[in-house]
This record gives C-alpha cells, sequence and structure tokens, in this order.
C-alpha cells in the first residue's frame, strides 16, 4: 500500500521541549488519529510538515514529494484545520471564497457554498461575529472545498456540540470514500476516533510512543485488573504498564487472549483509547 | 498571489472611505489655497497598508498562510504589489485632483511644481515602504511601530520641510525635461530600492518559524 | 442489508461484521453473486474504520462466503451448503467437548448433561 504521507526521524529541539525521532506513515484510503496529551507535540509535528516551523532534522513525505522542496505542488493537495490559525477575522466567508478561488487550481466555489449552507453559516459576516463552533465549521468548509488529497486536521471537533460532531465525522468519511486521499487527525474527543480511525498514532513527550491499527489497538489490548498478589506473579515481558489504583493494580497489556490463557486473572477489560492514554502516561513502565 | 492580493483589499475595504475623505478634504483645502498636502495621500495609503500586518499577525494568519501553495513567497510578493497598487491609485487620484484644483483655481497650471511634488513624494513613500516592510518582517508590527513613527515622522518633516522652504521651482526648473537625468535616476533608485527590499523580506519571510 | 453493532459488547467490530454478513449468507437473505457494500461505503455507514470492514471481508473471503473480483467489489459467493453445515456441525462438536471435559472433570454424570441439553435445546 502506498504512503500519502511519510514522516522520518523528524527531530527539533526547543528550549522546553523537543520532538525526538517522529516516524510514521499515513497509507492512501486511511484516516490516522493522532492523539497525546496537550504539548505532546501534535501541533508541532504537523507544523513541521507544512513547514510552518522549518528547522527540524528528518525527512518529510507527502505525495512521494519532498516537503520543502515541492511546496507549490503538495499544498495544491493538501486541506488544512489548524488549531487557531486562520484567515483574519475581519474577512467574511465570500471573502474567503474570493480569495481561496484565486488561490487554489481546484477551488469549488459550488462546493464551498453548499457546506455554508449545510452548516447555517451566514456568508457575508466577518468571521470574528461567528461562534467558535461556527468558526470550526468554516475552517473545515475551507479546508475540503479545492478537492484535496490530505487533510491534515488539528482538533477539528473543538468547540463543536456533539450533533455537529456527527455531521463533520460524516463528512470524514465521505472524504476518504475516495481511496486516493488521507487524513491526519488530532483531537482530545478519542470517541470520534474510535470509530472511524484507522491507524493510532500516540505521542508523548515529543516521541511516538506506538502508531499501529486501530483494530489492533482496541481488539488486542486490555486492562487487567488484579490484586497485589496477583500482580506480582504477572512476568515484566507480559505487560505494558502498570497502575496502583486505591482498590486494585491496572495492568496494560498487549494481547488480552494471550494473557488469559497464561494467567488466571478474573477480569481483563477492553480499553479504550483514553485508557490507554492514561495507562501510557500515567503508568509505571514494565 | 492574486489571492493574497484580494485579501490585503478585503482588509482595507473599511479604509477606503477614510481615504475617499482625505482626498475630498483636499480638494477642499485645495479650493482655499491654504497649503498642498498632496504628498501626504501616498504615505496614507502606505499607513493603512501596514495595519494590514497587525490584523495577520493578530488572526495568526501569516502563520496559516503558510499552508497555501507557495504561500511565504506569494505573501510577500503580494504584499509589495498590493501596496504599490494603492500608492499608484492613489497618486493618480491625487495627480489629476491637483490638476482639477489648480485649472478651478483659474491659475495657470505648473505642471513642474506639481509632477516634482509628486515625485519627491512618491520617492517618499517608498522610501518608508522599502525601509518598513523588512523591519515588520523581522520584528512584526508592534515593535516596528516605533520604527513607523520615527521613520514617518523624520520623513514627512523633511519633505514639507524641502516643500516650503526649499524653492521647488528650482529643481522643477531642473527636472523640466522628461529625459532629466535625476528624474531617470530617482525613478531607477527607487526600483532597485523596492526590489531589494522585497528581496530582503522574502529572505526573512522563507527563514520564519511560527 | 442490516447489521447492529454494538461497541460495548467486547467482540471486536469486524467479527459482529463478518458473522452477521456469513448468518444472512446462510439463511439465503443475501443471494449468491449478490454484489456486498464497497468496503469505504460500508464503513461509512457504520461509522467504523475502513479497517475494520475490510478485516471482516478478508475473513470472509479466506472462509469462502465471499469472493473478491478485482477493482470491482465483493460478491457473496456461491456457498456449499453441506460444507457449511459441517463446518458448524465441527464446532459444535468442539464447544460440547468442552462441556464433557468440564464435566468429567468435576465428576458430573452424563445423565445431567443429557438432560441439560434437551433442556436448553427445547427453551431455545
Amino acid at each position: 500500500m502506498e504512503n500519502i504521507l511519510e514522516v522520518k526521524n523528524l527531530s527539533k529541539t526547543y528550549d522546553n521541549f523537543a520532538l525526538k525521532d517522529v516516524s510514521f506513515n499515513l497509507p492512501k484510503g486511511m484516516i490516522m488519529g493522532f492523539i497525546g496529551e496537550n504539548g505532546a507535540g501534535k501541533t508541532t509535528t504537523i507544523k513541521a510538515i507544512l513547514n510552518i516551523i522549518q528547522n527540524y532534522s528528518g525527512d518529510i513525505e507527502i505525495f512521494g514529494l519532498n516537503n520543502r522542496k515541492e511546496d507549490g505542488r503538495i499544498k495544491e493537495n493538501i486541506g488544512v484545520v489548524l488549531d487557531d490559525m486562520f484567515f483574519p477575522e475581519i474577512l467574511t466567508p465570500n471573502d474567503i471564497n474570493s480569495i481561496m478561488k484565486s488561490s487554489y487550481k481546484n477551488w469549488d466555489e459550488k462546493r464551498f457554498y453548499t457546506y455554508l449552507k449545510d452548516f447555517a453559516l451566514p456568508t457575508n459576516k466577518q468571521i470574528k461575529t461567528f461562534s467558535k463552533g461556527m468558526r470550526k465549521k468554516l475552517e473545515i468548509a475551507t479546508a475540503l472545498s479545492h478537492y484535496p488529497k490530505l487533510l491534515l486536521l488539528d482538533e477539528p471537533t473543538a468547540g463543536l456540540d456533539p450533533i455537529a460532531r456527527a455531521e463533520v465525522i460524516d463528512l470524514f468519511q465521505n472524504f476518504i470514500e475516495n481511496e486516493e486521499c488521507a487524513i491526519l487527525l488530532s483531537s482530545h474527543i478519542t470517541t470520534d476516533l474510535e470509530h472511524i480511525a484507522d491507524y493510532i498514532t500516540f505521542i508523548n513527550n515529543g516521541s511516538i510512543l506506538l502508531s499501529k491499527t486501530k483494530d489492533e489497538l482496541l481488539d488486542h489490548y486490555g486492562i487487567v485488573k488484579c490484586t497485589e498478589k496477583e500482580f506480582k506473579t504477572i512476568h515484566k515481558k507480559d505487560y505494558i504498564r502498570y497502575r496502583k489504583t486505591k482498590y486494585a493494580y491496572e495492568v496494560l497489556v498487549e494481547d488480552k487472549k494471550e494473557f488469559k490463557k497464561k494467567y488466571p486473572v478474573e477480569v481483563v477489560d477492553k480499553i479504550t483509547l483514553d485508557d490507554l492514554m492514561v495507562l501510557m502516561i500515567k503508568g509505571e513502565e514494565a | 498571489m492574486i489571492g493574497f492580493i484580494k485579501k490585503d483589499l478585503a482588509m482595507i475595504k473599511s479604509n477606503f472611505k477614510t481615504l475617499g475623505l482625505l482626498l475630498l478634504l483636499y480638494v477642499v483645502m485645495g479650493f482655499f489655497g491654504e497649503m498642498d498636502v498632496s504628498f501626504f495621500l501616498p504615505f496614507i495609503s502606505v499607513m493603512i497598508m501596514i495595519s494590514t500586518f497587525t490584523y495577520d499577525s493578530y488572526n495568526k494568519w501569516d502563520a496559516y498562510l503558510v499552508s497555501f501553495p507557495d504561500g511565504r513567497r506569494n505573501s510577500v510578493k503580494a504584499k509589495y504589489v498590493a501596496t504599490l497598487l494603492m500608492i499608484l491609485v492613489v497618486s493618480l487620484v491625487t495627480l489629476l485632483l491637483s490638476f482639477i484644483i489648480a485649472y478651478a483655481n483659474n491659475k495657470t497650471i505648473n505642471y513642474e511644481q506639481i509632477l516634482s511634488t509628486m515625485l519627491g513624494t512618491l520617492f517618499g513613500t517608498l522610501l518608508v515602504l522599502s525601509v518598513m516592510y523588512p523591519i515588520i518582517y523581522k520584528f512584526g508590527v508592534e515593535k516596528a511601530r516605533i520604527w513607523i513613527f520615527l521613520i514617518v515622522f523624520g520623513v514627512v518633516l523633511a519633505v514639507s520641510l524641502l516643500a516650503s522652504y526649499i524653492d521647488f521651482s528650482f529643481v522643477g526648473g531642473v527636472l523640466s525635461f522628461i529625459n532629466n537625468y535625476i528624474v531617470l535616476v530617482l525613478i531607477l533608485f527607487s526600483i532597485v530600492m523596492v526590489y531589494a527590499s522585497y528581496r530582503i523580506s522574502l529572505r526573512i519571510e522563507l527563514k520564519k518559524e511560527f | 442489508m442490516e447489521i447492529i453493532i454494538s461497541n460495548s459488547s467486547g467482540v471486536p467490530i469486524y467479527e459482529q461484521i463478518k458473522e452477521q454478513i456469513k448468518a444472512k449468507i446462510i439463511a439465503n437473505e443475501l443471494k449468491t453473486n449478490e454484489l456486498l457494500p464497497s468496503i469505504r461505503t460500508l464503513a461509512k455507514d457504520l461509522r467504523c474504520s475502513v479497517i475494520t470492514t475490510k478485516n471482516a471481508y478478508e475473513e470472509l473471503v479466506k472462509e469462502g462466503y465471499v469472493k473478491t473480483i478485482p477493482s470491482k467489489g465483493f460478491y457473496v459467493a456461491s456457498i456449499n451448503k453441506e460444507i457449511i453445515l459441517e463446518e458448524q456441525l465441527n464446532q459444535i462438536e468442539g464447544f460440547l467437548n468442552q462441556a464433557i471435559v468440564l464435566a468429567k472433570r468435576n465428576q458430573i454424570p452424563k445423565k445431567a448433561i443429557n438432560e441439560m441439553i434437551t433442556i436448553l435445546y427445547e427453551e431455545e
């Protein structure tokens, strides 16, 4: 399978934070959920992909092209929703349409206005009069209306109510029906990702902790809940992280079925992405 | 690039009214023969364009635009082209108004006087633009503001001093022929200056981190 | 076609999809050579990921319930009812075996098991 996006050994050092050797691949036709705490490096990674930050080491290839050498060709086919970055708020959706029309070859005016109508957004009011949710919707409409092949979405559902979120998620799934496209989507709302993401890439403190298919994670990983005595019998090889709570031990295991075969523990729960994040970050390493 | 020019013009739409009002004021003042403020108008247009930088940084548009095809390069190009466009239009309108006022006041039209004032103004304006834009690209509008005040104040003062104390007809006499060297040198110098400024701004923008 | 997905059952979603399509094929609700929805359409309609539906289809292909025609899509395969029945019987045998092992381990008599089966069968 061809990759639309390949990030190889991306490193960048700031005074108080560093991206360390970030690598992952996003294949065609797939949605990748990009998760991690605030400040873990999601936005910085996306900024590097777009060359909004530049002094980094490592290579990034988009559509098989080097992102630093083929900026114009690549960006013609990228749509973005970036946290807190957008058109100046004294502009109106009509202005945006006219600007985008002259900036992207494939800009589809009709499509843009259809989105605006579907989202019930006014066309001639300044963006500053919009609520946070309306603004996000406008950002999404803007990102989708030039038929991009890669969507880079940083918290695209932040500030949206559940109904609007469902609408937007549907849009993303419609988008991905074209197998030539792919989405990299960072979100705190992991339930959205649990539904639609094909891959999960988990970044913590500037490093990738894991990048796997979501089914592999959710169907295989498990949380064992056991007593201290039981925990002491578990071999270090057989778990990834553990956490001692007030009443029990929570142990993250990579393959819950295998684990059950090996150890006679009572409770082996399936995990959610939230559980996974909490245990990976707060838990102790094996 | 055209998209970004449209963006800048859309942002200063609301300033067009003010600009129109100033032109009107100029006409009124011209009729009363008070003083020649024509040099002021192209400056205003540069000041208005500089205000777009504030909007750009306030909404992090300056980072967002990097996601556009060749966004960095095109945005700088667009800023210069839009500014030059503004200066050109405002200068032409001012020039036209100057002739009309002179004509309406039944004065014999002193082409040299008007043209040389215009030329001096244009040169001053382009000088401000050429110095200011790289500074703004480097330090942002906030920090560049103090520079703006100093430079604009200095140039305006210098030009008005020149205009009122030094007899411009003397310059006009020298400039009386189109193929006069000083005009040519001034024009060439302006072009080189603006282009150099553009290259410096572009260099700064291409290296910028957000 | 109805497919009901539970996100809380603990059964992997691809397996739920697979089993339900399989059941529809066996029940002849989905006829031989009928075109199944594409991986992407199904994923969209079920609000699940593409890899999940792809896994489900791949398993169905492996088990012979579905055939794939490259660049056209997935079709219901002509299935041999007897083979399927045999497979199901094998599965039942497996389950019963487990039950019997458990029974023997706890010295539960054959009669009790027989009775249990009768009762359960009739209840169903």
